[in-house]
């Protein structure tokens, strides 16, 4: 009797003790974190994280691998560099890829995945990085619909992603068992649970490299009901901040305030509030105020600049000057005459819930406004490198911007980042190049539309050239 | 009591029996690896495993049966007929290493590439040089004919084990199971996957003897990319196969022949990976072995007379004329402009290779070896090609990166008067050009190579430095050479 007593004892002792080091085992390889600091806030803004891989980071030896396993289901050849993913040279990452530790490594993105700009002077030139430039040649959607798509390849099993891996890495005992029956099932799941989260893309056109649209906000930071309308709009510069303060900011002037502007595109990006790294976004945008915009890489013409000068200061520098009237300021959309679906897409509705929704955290929203009615006149610092211009990527180069609106191209292609000097703006006749199939960008398309900013296109061509060599040395 | 305690005990044996088992059950293919190692660091550089066959190996006795079921296949008897040297005494040709991955495989290793031979004249004995360009083998022409033999309908289960016995393969019982249910059926799957990934050589001119593709494989194999994509511009990337010496003094040069790396250790890696390692195998002792060899190893002097009087008046037209950027001598390399890189707009050679290797694959190269220390980090894209030391440049010919000129005299004459077309493969030097033997298409029953230069990547042109001197200070330079 004693004895069966003492036995009992023993085996609950036992199986509590297996339960802890289960526990324990399964914290540290699921959820331990372990903190990724960069000391220079360049690095920062590359590599760090702000918050979004706890919610929808990639396990990084699945995201290692899987352009290896479906390269059919990219663009092209390359791996994520044909969708326009850039490394720095010796960088383990890519520009605006994060790696930490949440258990086990994980991937996510951060600003400067949207915010790089890579620029060559010709197809065998390497590319240069501009940091805060827009990422016009990064294809986000193409990547989260990669992404998807491995996950519902009949392939994407335990059995094929850890063949892969037994080459690049040599596993443990302990986490082969982990990867099969968690790490790889559990990824599954959640990319499959993406694809109808994203299922509203679907149905609208394409974003195509150097796009996003504001969808996300609504639909999946406020999940507001789905009206339909396309949001889609380029990339954005975020340098010179400082020169910024009190600048409207997105196209459609949302919101007048930065931070609030960099919080909810990291919500819109793939963090949650709880998981967001509010210092993270905070240091990033203190190093974005005097981050400059980057010289023009080519020669300019001083002489013919110097002309230039004074045609932008008669007919441009009301909008487009630093310290002018309306720089900074909404334009409305009977004046600017662009494309409209972008600003009725962003709903005093939207703003109201965004101000309200996250009213509980200390960073939580007051500035957001909707149905703002027009688009927001840009500075053009740095405009050489913020090509295709307009707020949704419409037009080409500086050139086509500069000639009447139904002689603009109708269609051309996006992604290409060899620069043309002559038009200003980036080579978009070559529909591929070094393997990598661009993205055709189709006017006719719903939030596409080319029309409006007609300034300037009636000047006398050598006009329109001296100005475009005068807004080289922006 | 005794009776629990007995109990327990029976348990506990039970338990650990148990556990060994496991533990034996999943480490087996490691219990199991042997590797053949060798005392001589000459042998284990020609013969030794760096650890290409866990991944890469072919099971010894497939190996040494396809010659003989796939006979037609080879321009000669066995694998010497590819041009790979054949010791007398050894089993393999230098290059082939064995490991035992569960059975006994074969793969390659350093030696293959960098393992030459060189002979006085025809009737002469081969002199095996370790460290030279492989001058004579052909290591296309390896890598299809295990593809060829792989697609054969010949290459059955039962024809192959009929072959291994042929061959003097009289596998035990297990080893038969072993062949008949795993190593060939996999084997054959293995070398059909690689063929599918190689497709885009047919894209490319052959590459004859002494030759490698380096970076396009590379971006089919390690990273998978659809080569069908890539456009003409990248896919000729063909190069001479570099020799290796002196590696101590070429640390932080731009290595390779575009200078896209300055490590010599990560070099190295990325080279293992192209005779077969992974990531996860590689055998880093092994290497290092090599590596550390390799620091200081020289070439070895020229073997004939030199003539003092020309090699004097031969010097001051190199210092002049050369030195700057190819090295102070063959055992002193360093030099104001040694392993950098000269565009290629100035260099004037063929840009194939330049362009073969993109910034896209040195984006993915960045992943090699992730997690762990030693992951990639030195490649970088350049702009032209690296200036390289002349240690042992009577070994190296033919000349320029993609081994267009047959000759040094061929090199210092106007691109125009070089050879339109010439025979790689012959190891009888040329004495009076420096060089190999480029004149004749066939020696004792040997057909040789015909390399022209109008196909893409073979161009001979560029490189124009010293073709505007006088003939005698040529004649003087290159007997000056013969001293590197």
């Amino acid at each position: 009797m004693s004895k069966s007593k003492s036995m009992w004892r023993r085996l609950i002792l036992i199986v509590a003790v297996i339960v802890v080091v289960i526990a324990v085992v399964g914290w540290w390889h699921l959820f331990r974190k372990v903190p990724v600091t960069f000391a220079s806030d360049e690095d920062h803004f590359k590599y760090g994280s702000i918050g979004i891989e706890e919610t929808n980071g990639v396990p990084y030896w699945l995201w290692l691998v899987m352009p290896r396993i479906f390269p059919e289901k990219l663009p092209g050849a390359g791996g994520y560099a044909s969708l326009g993913v850039v490394w720095e040279e010796g960088q383990e990452m890519p520009v605006g890829f994060t790696k930490t530790t949440i258990g086990i490594p994980r991937v996510g993105v951060n600003c400067a995945a949207c915010h790089t700009t890579a620029v060559r002077k010709s197809p065998t030139d390497k590319p240069q990085l501009i940091l805060g430039g827009p990422s016009h040649q990064f294809d986000i959607q193409a990547y989260q619909r990669f992404l998807i798509a491995c996950a519902k390849d009949p392939d994407f099993t335990a059995d094929r992603i850890l063949k892969e891996l037994q080459y690049v890495y040599k596993f443990s005992f302990f986490e082969r068992v982990l990867y099969r029956y968690v790490i790889i099932p559990f990824t599954k799941r959640g990319l499959l649970a993406q694809e109808k989260q994203f299922a509203w893309m679907n149905l609208r056109p394409d974003w195509g490299p150097g796009r996003t649209d504001m969808n996300p906000f609504k639909l999946m930071v406020l999940k507001l009901d789905d009206d339909r309308s396309v949001g889609n709009t380029d990339m954005m510069a975020i340098w010179n901040e400082r020169k910024h303060e009190g600048f409207l900011r997105h196209s459609d002037g949302l919101d007048p305030v930065l931070i609030e502007a960099s919080i909810s595109a990291a919500l819109a990006t793939g963090a949650t509030a709880k998981s967001i790294n509010i210092p993270a976004v905070q240091r990033v945008n203190q190093w974005l105020m005097d981050l400059p915009s980057p010289k023009y890489p080519f020669p300019v013409d001083t002489k013919l600049a110097a002309a230039g000068e004074v045609i932008f200061d008669r007919d441009c520098a009301s909008c487009h000057a630093f310290g002018s009237a309306r720089v900074g300021k909404l334009i409305p959309l009977s004046e600017i005459g662009t494309d409209p679906n972008r600003t009725k897409h962003w709903t005093t509705h939207a703003a109201e819930e965004f101000n309200r929704q996250f009213d509980k955290y200390s960073w939580g929203f007051d500035r957001f406004q909707g149905n703002t009615g027009g688009y927001v006149a840009l500075a053009l610092d740095g405009v050489w490198a913020r090509a295709p211009y307009l707020h949704n990527g419409s037009v080409p180069t500086l050139q086509d911007l500069l000639t009447p609106a139904e002689n603009r191209p109708k269609t051309f292609f996006r992604g290409n980042d060899v620069y043309d000097p002559l038009s200003v703006g980036f080579v978009t006749n070559a529909p591929s190049r070094g393997g990598r199939d661009f993205s055709r960008f189709d006017t006719a398309l719903p939030g596409n539309g080319n029309a409006g900013h007609v300034y300037g296109t009636t000047l006398p061509p050598k006009d329109k050239t001296a100005l475009i060599e005068y807004l080289k040395t922006f | 009591m005794s009776q629990s305690r007995k109990k327990t005990t029976r348990n506990l044996l039970l338990f650990v029996t148990g556990f060994a088992l496991l533990v034996v059950y999943f480490q087996w293919p490691f219990i199991s690896n042997g590797v053949v190692d060798y005392d001589d660091i000459g042998d284990h550089f020609k013969y030794g495993s760096i650890g290409s066959e866990p991944a890469n190996g072919i099971p010894y006795w497939i190996w040494k049966a396809l010659p003989e079921l796939f006979a037609d296949k080879l321009p000669g008897k066995g694998y010497a007929s590819l041009g790979f040297i054949q010791e007398a005494g050894h089993d393999r040709p230098v290059g082939f290493s064995m490991r035992r991955v569960l059975i006994d495989r074969v793969s390659l290793n350093c030696g293959v590439c960098h393992t030459g031979s060189v002979r006085e004249s025809s009737g002469a004995a081969p002199r095996i040089v370790v460290g030279m360009p492989a001058n004579t083998m052909d290591l296309e022409g390896y890598t299809r004919f295990l593809m060829e033999c792989a697609k054969d309908e010949r290459f059955t289960v039962d024809r192959m084990m009929e072959a291994i016995e042929k061959v003097g393969g009289h596998l035990g019982f297990i080893d038969r199971l072993v062949y008949r249910y795993a190593a060939i059926p996999q084997t054959k799957a293995g070398l059909l996957a690689t063929a599918a990934r190689l497709t885009f050589i047919d894209r490319q001119p052959d590459w004859g003897p002494g030759r490698v593709d380096t970076f396009n494989p590379y971006k089919a194999l390690q990273f998978n990319f659809p080569m069908e994509k890539l456009p003409d511009e990248e896919i000729v990337g063909t190069v001479d196969l570099p020799s290796i010496w002196q590696q101590r003094q070429r640390e932080g040069m731009q290595l390779h022949w575009d200078g896209d790396n300055s490590s010599v250790e990560e070099r190295n890696k990325s080279a293992a990976l192209g005779a077969g390692v992974t990531p996860a195998t590689i055998d880093l002792p092994r290497i290092k072995r090599i590596e550390d060899w390799l620091l200081d190893t020289t070439p070895p002097e020229y073997p004939f007379p030199i003539d003092q009087t020309l090699e004097k008046q031969g010097e001051p037209v190199y210092r002049e004329h050369c030195a700057n950027c190819h090295g102070e001598s063959g055992r002193k390399l360093a030099g104001k402009y040694v392993g950098q890189v000269v565009p290629v707009e100035e260099v004037g050679t063929d840009r194939h290779r330049l362009d073969s290797y993109t910034y896209e694959l040195l984006e993915n190269q960045n992943t090699l070896y992730a997690g762990y220390p030693w992951r990639f980090s030195k490649f970088r894209k350049t702009n032209g090609y690296a200036n390289m030391p002349l240690d042992g440049l009577w070994l190296r010919a033919p000349y320029l990166h993609n081994g267009s000129v047959p000759t040094l005299r061929d090199l210092l004459n106007a691109p125009e008067d070089r050879p339109k077309s010439f025979y790689r493969g012959n190891d009888v030097l040329d004495r009076n050009n420096m060089g190999f033997v480029s004149s004749m298409p066939e020696l004792d029953g040997r057909r040789f190579f015909r390399f022209d230069t109008s196909l893409p990547g073979n161009s001979a042109a560029g490189h124009r430095y010293g073709i505007t001197l006088k003939p005698a200070e040529k004649n003087a330079l290159i007997e000056f050479l013969k001293t590197f």
